[in-house]
């Protein structure tokens, strides 16, 4: 939000995290809401990151330990299934690599700079010495 | 509705306290977080007592400090309803820090302080501690002189507090045990009347709209708290005097009851003045009128309204007087004391140069008698003739041993 | 009373839409988060919330962000929950009046407060929500250290522990007292729920607060909120030392019905040494010099003997 003026902002400091009325929030997904200019969703922490995790679906079993575990809302869990990860809200704690249960894993950190499409290309195998 | 109206006498003999409790239930509040605390505590047992006998439906919560107390009122009404306690002193100062929440936050609360002095020495009597504590919490004060005021201010001061142009809560003041104590009769309006008069709430920003949440009590650092705070500053000193002259003014019409912002009494043609606040405003009236008849042409400016502070409305109020004593009945701890710094800074670009000093009275409930004033107003007759101050700036008046003075 | 959301498990879970928004300020790992995921998420109706000053509350509601997608409210530090309980009296008393604007809903009420903000500062005002009967949710959300400040002793904080303002340094292992238990003291009001969880047990959590939500009364929630800031491990290891705090039975799962009635809630097949717990943090790294090894012995005496009283409660059914 822009820097406003003293006379330009609703009293008290109040925010409003939607524009107009919202029904039934715990009922609709994040993409169909009408976040107003105020909601921290519409911002992005992506420069706090030194590392990001990649997702590689290949492994992935949906176990949702990553959507569970992650505190930055960041895991994308849509119909039950893993579908990616919001790099605008991604702080790159690599939690979700930790917890992910699959061998190889399914999510690993790399340099912020790192290509996904590389990456991906290069996954590590299965560790077969690992249960 | 599930609550009775209660039948009033058209004139009831009601103390402060209970004067307060009264209007409390006629303005039907939904939440009173309350703590009992000398000498405010009849107004909110008065409430729990009405609400036992089933003549409010709201809830009314004994909460375990006044801390908690102002923070039960700002959570009920950021939630979106009509919200009140009272207090005095110790738990007065132990609100403070909420205060300034609720004021920053633009939640309508009504509070009734019945002053009384702060310890150390600790002490349950009345004087003006508390409400100058007050004064730079972002608040609406309204002072009441009797217990008349004392109800009929609570009408206006919801009435002011909640009007979506101001959204600022407001203290009701009256005097410790002089006002809250002591009971007098009391011109009725009827239950009708009386909510007629302040209306039904009208929620803003409330918690309880699901549809549209909202967060209240956000941090502002350096690049937004300046604004935030210089808004509440202008709305302060914008908005809420027409307001409050405007509900002066319907109060008139309702009740035959007519409120100033600044309550003038012979000052038409004074040349000496006294301007104080709460019980003194009549004390000091019934002296002047007796000064006149000695000659002194004397006059009295009650405060009405503390905050915002009546800068032009005061000024206006002393144009043309000669010498004028302000009272303040708190310790200034080192400085000339509230009202003499506030008049002296509402004169200093009028065209006047009226002889101003200041007098600290009444602390921890010492009586200002009558005699107390007749000397004053004779100190600033001499003041007119001398064509100066004559006194010190600064002197205690009803202190016991040397005279204390200073300045 | 609304129907309690189903969770069977962690896939039903995961179709839950977040009320609590990233870009929040928190530190990368934080486990305050997920902690307020779980509880969020763990019902669909709607929820009047507080935070009390600390971390939780600086980071997600600083203008002109909010991190949040329910009403929320700061006042200060140490009333956050009176804050909720005063909104709580007054949805009761505009249900009474007939002036809700959606009287078909069912707020949950809920304050989240650090161990600062509960333990110390905080801890009158919380013992009177808890004494009056609101119908509300506290959760602390303790990491045993004034975080939000730089890390400063609070009376969670444990022994051997080092804070700023209880260092270990040449002549002193740190914090000498060992931490207050909560969940003991504000079952003692005889509220009708008092639990303790942990962000990495999910589904006791998910219980325990679905269970706090279907009481009649006030309910207190103490989670262990592993601070990667003050504890001073990797932030990528949250889980882990979550895990470890259960698993060691520092931080034993149990919940505390009525006021009496004590059940033990999660028993670690494999209870690891507190050693270990201990190990994985640098707060704790003095320790393990020999003058204060002595200390990594009581540390587990003390566990030991808590998780022993833990059982006799619950055997002795009172």
């Amino acid at each position: 939000m822009a820097n406003k003026g003293w006379n330009e902002f609703e009293i008290g400091a109040m925010l409003r995290t939607f524009d107009g009325k919202i029904d039934d929030i715990a009922g609709t997904r994040q993409e169909d809401r009408a976040y107003s200019e105020n909601s921290s969703f519409v911002a992005s922490v992506a420069d706090w990151r030194i590392e990001k995790p990649i997702f590689s679906k290949d492994f992935c079993i949906d176990c949702q330990f990553c959507w569970i575990y992650c505190p930055d809302m960041s895991i994308i869990a849509r119909d039950k299934k893993m579908i990616g990860v919001d790099m605008d809200h991604c702080k790159g704690c690599g939690i979700c690599v930790e917890v992910c249960p699959t061998n190889p894993k399914s999510l690993l950190m790399f340099p912020e700079q790192a290509d996904e499409e590389t990456e991906l290309a290069q996954w590590p195998a299965k560790d077969e010495e690992k249960k | 509705m599930a609550f009775d109206k209660m039948e009033l006498r058209d004139i009831e003999v009601w103390d402060g306290n209970f004067a307060a409790a009264q209007a409390l239930r006629q303005c039907q509040i939904d939440v009173v977080a309350a703590y009992p605390i000398t000498p405010s505590t009849p107004i909110v047992e008065g409430y729990a007592k009405f609400l036992a006998d089933g003549y409010i439906e709201g809830e009314f919560v004994m909460v375990e400090s006044e801390h908690a107390a102002m923070s039960g009122c700002i959570g009920a009404a950021a939630a979106g309803g009509r919200v009140a306690t009272a207090t005095s002193s110790q738990g007065f100062a132990l609100m403070v820090e909420t205060l300034y929440q609720a004021s920053g936050m633009r939640l309508p609360i009504v509070l009734n302080v019945v002053n009384r002095a702060l310890a150390a020495p600790l002490n349950v009597n009345g004087d003006h501690s508390d409400m100058y504590l007050g004064r730079d919490s972002g608040w609406i004060q309204f002072d009441a002189y009797c217990p008349q005021n004392a109800y009929d201010l609570n009408f206006i001061a919801f009435k002011v507090s909640e009007d979506h142009d101001v959204r600022l809560p407001a203290m009701v003041h009256q005097d410790g045990f002089m006002t809250s104590h002591t009971a007098q009769g009391v011109n009725t309006l009827t239950d009708d009347e009386a909510y007629g008069f302040v209306g039904d709430f009208k929620p803003m920003n409330d918690m309880l709209d699901f549809e549209h949440p909202v967060t209240h009590g956000v941090q502002t650092e350096e690049d937004w708290h300046f604004e935030h705070k210089a808004r509440q500053h202008n709305d302060l000193m914008t908005k809420v005097m027409p307001k409050i002259q405007a509900a002066f003014d319907d109060f008139e019409k309702l009740s035959g009851r007519k409120y100033n912002i600044v309550e003038s009494y012979d000052m038409a043609d004074a040349d000496v003045a006294v301007i104080c606040m709460g019980t003194s405003v009549e004390t000091a009236r019934e002296v002047a009128t007796e000064m006149r008849a000695k000659g002194i042409k004397a006059g009295v400016v009650g405060l009405r309204v503390i905050r915002p502070f009546p800068f032009f409305q005061i000024a206006e109020a002393l144009k043309g007087v000669k010498a004028i004593a302000t009272l303040d009945r708190s310790s200034p701890n080192g400085a000339p004391g509230m009202l003499f710094n506030e008049i002296a800074g509402a004169l200093y670009n009028t065209g006047d140069r009226a002889l101003l000093s200041g007098y600290v009275y009444g602390l921890g409930g010492r009586d200002l008698t009558k005699a107390h004033l007749v000397s004053l107003y004779n100190e600033l007759q001499a003041n007119v003739d001398a064509g100066k101050v004559t006194t010190p700036l600064q002197q205690f008046i009803g202190v016991r041993g040397p005279k204390l003075s200073f300045l | 009373m609304s129907e309690m959301k189903k969770i069977k498990n962690l896939k039903e879970f995961s179709t839950s839409a977040d009320r609590f928004e990233g870009a929040n300020l928190l530190c990368p790992g934080c486990a305050h988060s997920i902690i307020v995921r779980e509880v969020l998420n763990a019902t669909n109706d709607d929820l009047v919330l507080s935070a009390s000053t600390g971390c939780l509350e600086v980071c997600t509601a600083v203008y002109p962000y909010t991190s949040w997608d329910a009403s929320w409210i700061h006042i200060g530090f140490e009333n956050g929950s009176t804050a909720v309980a005063g909104a709580e009296a007054m949805y009761n008393a505009l249900r009474n009046k007939g002036r809700l604007k959606q009287p078909d809903r069912n707020p949950k009420f809920i304050s989240f407060a650090g161990d600062g903000a509960s333990y110390d500062i905080g801890f009158q005002w919380i013992s009177g929500c808890m004494e009056r009967g609101h119908n509300m949710m506290h959760v602390v959300l303790d990491n045993e250290v004034y975080a939000n400040t730089g890390g400063q002793r609070s009376s969670s904080t444990p022994i051997g522990s080092s804070s700023t303002t209880a260092p270990a340094g040449r002549v002193s292992y740190g914090e000498k007292k060992n931490k207050k238990d909560m969940v003991s003291i504000m079952a003692s009001h005889g509220i009708p729920y008092s639990a303790q969880v942990a962000p990495n047990k999910w589904k006791d959590m998910v219980k325990k607060i679905q269970h706090g939500f279907s009481v009649d009364g006030p309910v207190f929630i103490n989670a262990v909120s592993p601070c990667t800031t003050e504890w001073k491990f990797d932030p990528k290891d949250t889980m882990m030392l979550s895990d470890l705090s259960t698993d060691s039975l520092v931080f034993p799962l149990y919940e505390i019905i009525d006021g009496h009635e004590l059940n033990i809630t999660y028993r670690p097949k494999n209870v690891v040494p507190v050693e270990e717990y201990l190990a994985a943090q640098g707060r704790f790294k003095h320790l393990f010099k020999d003058q204060y090894k002595y200390l990594i012995k009581e540390w587990q005496e003390r566990v030991d003997a808590k998780w022993a009283y833990l059982n006799r409660r619950e055997e002795a059914r009172v």
